[in-house]
């Protein structure tokens, strides 16, 4: 008998799990080459920026069926401009990913923080977050989302924080986390509560411990689980936020392009192209589907109560 | 602003036909109009669908969109005078209709009369009276309720103006100043003349007169801002229903009589716009022919007309022809834009018209490259320009290395301008936010790079476009635009265009030091009542605005219309820029 | 109880007050000046003024917020002289852009979104529950693997995706839906068959989303509440198994779901912008879209937030009462 620690278990568990695993893969692959984007299409040999209007015939059409697929472009090109397919989803990814990431990243940072200090310290403190998140959810957040961003872009540009896409960006990330903190913060906080009564924080109390010291070394190291299964959850979330926003016309706009764009293009073009549309939507639900279901063996390994399967 | 797709064009034009053609009232418009030969029919369901939520304006006062016009012209309300619904050049003229001439000049065309047709009754069944004419036209002067209609009242009737522009009469609704609008127009004691007094010569003032902004609205049924959902009728329908986002039903009008209306056959028993509708859902429509008493009031989306036109099965179906409109980037040349004659040259040069053109349609559906604001079909005024697009070095395509060239001077003679539009503040281009604007953006970056530009896009949501652009506060350096002339003279072209004033100068050319002389012979243009001398004017103005390079090229652009099987009479008119809609029936 | 209520009813009014302020100083100092967007061409600063003062603009935000709050509990008033308007109370505003007052506007997008909201409830709480019923019900044979993937696929597919594919690939391919009728409304009680023609699609395409996480948390609710001891009693009792799932587990496994439900309804009733906007519905969530992306109508923008933050708190208070009911030990903590 070998004894692992809870860590090799849990991978133990996640390596087990065979379509976790698989799209695992899938979404590493994916992310991968969105992040290696410009390797990429060097090596195809396309560039996102460049029109190929020999790729279209005299009415702006892809030349070929399927959306003109062929060798020199793998996923056809874009009807109109001449664009190639693959370079823009690519280079969309990347921007989508990112969004999705950082959002995660920080509304779950904010969350933890937020959610801890409720629950450890309970009483008024607590009653006034509770009250502050339900004022938050309160609002309607899509509406919110595209009825501030095109002002708040302005803000931005005005501050010279960031300029064109990346105030975008910038405002649909502070959207994004100022909507998303409250979830992950009542979870923590639930679970903050109930680990103040158990006997590793009574001892280091009873020891005197700061509450400093009580929440980053007690406190924290045992609600990372709770994190990780709530980021690999949230990811796939985020990103088809961000793909449904840009279709809506708030966030990344032309001539760049994201997932929600080229999406919001192709629909005119359903019925004289409609690999143009099927294509990347195809390719979103995919992503969106590993990371699910990626998120789902993760949850699975850390903690198995979570959902009895 | 007929700005069905947001793509920016404002109002319309007329063909040939010299103004002072003053057609004679009196003749009957029957079925027969143009192409269709077949016998029209009444009664049926005429139905409309556009992608648009509701008519820009239903209010005659508010109404400045040439399809607006011609809609609630030919169905909902009558006019002193309106446009003879006539196919071709002869649909340029102007017929009697609430009146029974086309207006009679005197003073040296200070002063015009209009005698009223009797027996013409409102939809409550009370008599149309000139002192309703007379309240109708008082209501453009309410300018903070009456808003978007043309300002033509306001700068020829004889009343003066406030040091800030504003007239010294408020309107009806306050009436500070009301005596000052008694005395510039005036009914007959019989109540059936009405008299204008304008402040200078207006040699076609019938053809501002043939605006609904002209036109009756009885005093006890004004409702201000709310007439605009439900004006009363004159015409042969009523509005029965008027819902924003959902739909418009016009029924028959019981007392509008026959007798009393020469211009207006009236066939559909109903007629039913429907708004909102997706393009895509509008275009499935139209090709399937799903519904085949169908009018698409919006055109087909590029992708589709271009199939829709390609194939013999639609050939029933369909109409290619030239509308009133000019199309053309107007290009900011105030302080701190592009004040530079070199780098507006620039970018000139730099542009990929073609690319452009072949996005909408090719030059098959979109239109041509044009020379000058003023388009061919105003005949008179209309001579091609030099330079601009005649200069050797121009290229549909772009031509870079000379945009290049031009670029690499302004770095010595305005090295400022030069440093913002290469440099990290970069040129921004106002477009309105939708895909085909979206997608053209790619085209614009790709070429405009080449020559050495650093571009930007400001992508406005298209209510808010134009009042965006023309607050030079908020306005890029170059604005996607489009007008054509509200009649057979560029008095309707060149002074809005162009002038601080004249309600769509797009240029900012005001702070240009070229502006008081060029201002000053356009002001001295207005005023003249000799035709041909008015015309060789406005010919010499345009190439001196094209030589500033106010604008940057100019497209003469096309329009196509497509409707449904069961629609007949169809027949484009050319004034209105949109169906003939009094010749329209179900067959 | 009563004094539970009382201080629920309390906090929702303060939390409505001051949901409202927010929006009022937000949408004030945002950078764009809706008085300068009505004023058309041959526009002058007089003229702009005029505006402002005519969409009662020209006053600071809080004596906005306090005609407004006026205006809810006693009408208001637009425009002199004989042009002028009234609104009944409760009224939100006057929209100088569709020429009516907002509370008329909201009026007539109403329905709509309820429509919607109905329909896809039904639906998704049909689809979702059975589903998930039926999953745990033979867990880990094949019903249980369909409704995983079910689940799977519904969570995954972004509704703007599905709408679209639904509209454009099934509606409109086969002619299932008429074209010239989207958009009107049907109600399901004068024309039924209308508004199922017309709502079918939309509430499929909603309850697609809502209906896998559903399924997702009744299959785990029923299997937990199985294993737990009241459940074990019953079977000792020798009860049959179709029994013991109706009376005592779906009891006692839907209840929390019931809650979720009643927030995502009230949630939906603010307008599902995506598909309204997809299918061309003109309720709130259409209404509200348009009127920031295409007119900036200021006051069906506030109007159409402040209903739906409106919805969301209401809904949150009746389930506070409803779980305050249900269970004693809320009162006190």
């Amino acid at each position: 008998m070998v004894l692992r620690t809870p860590r090799q278990i849990s991978w133990m568990r996640f390596k087990r799990n065979k379509a976790a695993v698989i799209s695992g893969l899938v979404a590493l692959f994916f992310i991968l080459s969105a992040f290696l984007a410009p390797l990429i299409t060097k090596l195809v040999g396309v560039n996102p920026t460049t029109t190929y209007t020999k790729a279209l015939t005299q009415y702006g059409m892809p030349d070929g069926p399927w959306g003109g697929i062929s060798l020199a472009h793998p996923l056809g090109v874009e009807p109109g401009a001449g664009r190639d397919l693959l370079a823009l989803l690519l280079y969309g990814s990347r921007i989508s990913f990112t969004v999705a990431l950082i959002t995660s990243v920080a509304s779950i940072g904010l969350g933890m923080l937020i959610g801890i200090t409720a629950g450890y310290f309970r009483g008024r403190v607590d009653a006034v977050i509770g009250r502050f998140s339900d004022f938050i959810l309160a609002f309607p957040s899509t509406f919110m989302i595209v009825a501030l961003s095109l002002p708040l872009v302005q803000r931005v540009e005005a501050l010279h924080v960031a300029k064109d896409n990346g105030a975008r960006i910038v405002v649909l990330i502070i959207f994004f986390v100022v909507f998303g903190w409250p979830g992950f913060a009542r979870l923590v906080r639930s679970q903050a509560l109930s680990m103040r009564e158990r006997d590793f924080v009574m001892a280091a109390q009873a020891l005197g411990a700061s509450n400093w010291r009580i929440i980053t070394k007690e406190i924290l190291p045992n609600l990372w689980p709770t994190a990780i299964v709530f980021l690999s959850l949230s990811l796939p979330g985020f990103l088809s936020a961000e793909a449904t926003f840009s279709f809506l016309g708030v966030g990344v706009q032309a001539p760049s392009a994201t997932w929600g764009l080229v999406l919001s293009d192709a629909v005119t073009y359903w019925q004289t192209d409609p690999a143009y549309l099927i294509i990347p939507s195809a390719m979103l639900v995919i992503i969106v589907l590993a990371l699910n279901l990626m998120g789902d063996g993760v949850r699975d390994a850390l903690d198995p109560k979570a959902d009895s399967r | 602003m007929s700005d069905k797709n947001m793509a920016g064009t404002r109002r319309r034009i007329i063909a040939t036909a010299a103004a002072a053609a003053l057609a004679a009232g009196g003749l009957l418009v029957g079925g027969a109009t143009g192409a269709s030969a077949a016998a029209a029919k009444s009664g049926g369901t005429l139905y409309m669908v556009t992608h648009n939520g509701q008519f820009a304006h239903a209010d005659p006062q508010r109404n400045y969109t040439g399809q607006d016009i011609a809609f609630f012209n030919t169905y909902v309300y009558r006019n002193l005078v309106v446009y003879k619904p006539a196919a071709g050049p002869s649909g340029s003229g102007l017929v009697a209709d609430l009146a029974t001439n086309t207006g009679v000049p005197s003073n040296n065309a200070k002063t015009w009369k209009f005698t009223l047709r009797p027996g013409v009754k409102w939809e409550d069944g009370s008599a149309i009276t000139c002192a309703d004419v007379k309240y109708g036209v008082s209501r453009t002067y309410a300018t903070d309720v009456i808003t978007d209609g043309p300002a033509y009242a306001l700068s020829m009737l004889n009343i003066p103006n406030n040091k800030d522009g504003s007239s010294q009469y408020a309107g009806p609704y306050k009436k500070t100043g009301q005596a000052l609008f008694d005395k510039a127009v005036t009914c007959s004691k019989d109540n059936r003349t009405i008299t204008f007094n304008l402040g200078h010569s207006v040699a076609d003032f019938n053809y501002a007169a043939s605006y609904p902004a002209f036109g009756p609205v009885k005093a006890s049924k004004d409702t201000g801002d709310k007439y605009d959902l439900k004006p009363m009728a004159s015409g042969p329908y009523k509005i029965a229903k008027y819902t924003i986002n959902g739909e418009m039903d016009l029924v028959r009008n019981p007392n509008w009589s026959k007798a009393t209306d020469i211009v207006r056959p009236a066939y559909p028993d109903n007629v039913t716009v429907r708004f909102g509708l997706d393009s895509n859902v509008i275009d499935q429509i139209m090709l399937t022919d799903s519904i085949p008493n169908t009018v698409n009031l919006d055109g087909l989306q590029p992708v589709n007309n271009q199939k829709f036109f390609a194939e013999a099965q639609y050939s029933a179906r369909r109409m290619n022809v030239n509308d009133p409109y000019v199309r053309y980037y107007g290009l900011n040349s105030s302080p701190g834009h592009l004040d530079c004659l070199l780098v507006r040259k620039a970018f000139f040069f730099a542009w990929d018209t073609q690319a452009l053109i072949d996005l909408s349609g090719g030059s098959q559906f979109y239109g041509a490259i044009g020379d000058n604001p003023i388009k061919p079909v105003l005949g008179l005024d209309y001579a091609p320009t030099t330079g601009n697009t005649h200069d050797s070095n121009f290229k549909a395509a772009g031509n870079p290395t000379y945009a290049k060239s031009l670029l690499d001077q302004a770095k010595t003679v305005c090295p400022a301008t030069y440093a913002k539009v290469t440099g990290d503040v970069g040129l921004s281009i106002d477009l309105p936010n939708n895909a085909t604007q979206q997608k053209a953006s790619v085209l614009m970056k790709a070429a405009l790079s080449q020559a050495g530009f650093n571009v930007k896009f400001n992508f406005i949501p298209g209510g808010q476009y134009y009042p965006t652009v023309q607050d030079i506060t908020k306005q890029g350096d170059a604005s996607r635009a489009g007008w054509g002339a509200d009649w057979a003279n560029a008095s309707t072209v060149i002074p809005p265009l162009y002038l601080k004033d004249g309600g769509f100068d797009l240029s900012g050319n005001w702070l240009d030091p070229v502006y008081a002389g060029f201002a000053a012979k356009v002001t001295a243009a207005l005023a003249m009542t000799d035709r041909p001398k008015q015309a060789a004017e406005w010919k010499s103005l345009a190439q001196f605005a094209m030589d500033q390079y106010w604008i940057s090229v100019p497209i003469f652009t096309k329009q196509q219309l497509d409707w449904g099987s069961k629609v007949g009479g169809v027949a484009f008119w050319d004034p209105q820029g949109t169906f003939l809609f009094p010749a329209l029936y179900v067959k | 109880m009563l004094k539970y209520v009382t201080k629920r009813l309390a906090y929702t009014l303060i939390v409505l007050v001051l949901v409202s302020l927010t929006v009022f100083i937000i949408f004030n100092f945002l950078p764009i000046d809706p008085a300068r967007l009505t004023c058309g061409k041959s526009c002058f600063p007089a003229l702009i003024e005029a505006n402002r003062h005519r969409l009662g603009l020209d006053v600071p935000w809080w004596e906005q917020w306090i005609r407004f709050m006026h205006g809810l509990v006693a009408g208001r008033n637009y425009a002199e002289g004989s042009a002028a308007l009234h609104c009944g109370a409760p009224s939100f505003g006057y929209s100088f852009n569709q020429h009516s007052c907002v509370t008329t506007i909201i009026g007539q997008a109403f329905p709509v979104t309820f429509g919607l909201a109905i329909g896809s409830f039904f639906l998704w709480i049909v689809l979702g529950v059975t589903l998930g019923v039926v999953a745990a019900r033979f867990k880990g044979r094949l019903a249980d693997r369909l409704a995983t993937a079910f689940v799977l696929i519904g969570t995954s597919l972004p509704t703007f995706i599905s709408g679209i594919l639904i509209l454009l690939f099934v509606a409109l391919k086969f002619n299932l839906l008429n074209p010239i009728e989207m958009g009107m409304w049907h109600s399901p009680f004068t024309d039924p068959f209308g508004y199922f023609k017309e709502f079918i699609f939309p509430c499929i395409t909603l309850a697609l989303a809502y209906a896998a996480s559903y399924t997702r948390f009744t299959r785990s609710n029923v299997i937990e509440t199985s294993s737990e001891d009241f459940i074990r009693t019953a079977k000792a009792k020798g009860l049959s198994n179709k029994v013991i799932l109706r009376k005592h587990t779906l009891r006692a496994a839907l209840s929390p779901i019931i809650t979720i439900a009643g927030l995502d309804f009230a949630g939906l009733l603010g307008g599902a912008i995506i598909t309204e906007g997809i299918f061309n519905l003109p309720g709130l969530g259409r209404l509200s879209l348009k009127a920031v992306l295409i007119d900036y109508d200021l006051p069906v923008i506030l109007a159409t937030t402040l209903l739906a933050a409106a919805f969301v708190v209401v809904a949150n208070l009746l389930v506070d009462i409803a779980y305050a009911y249900i269970d004693p030990r809320v009162r006190v903590g």
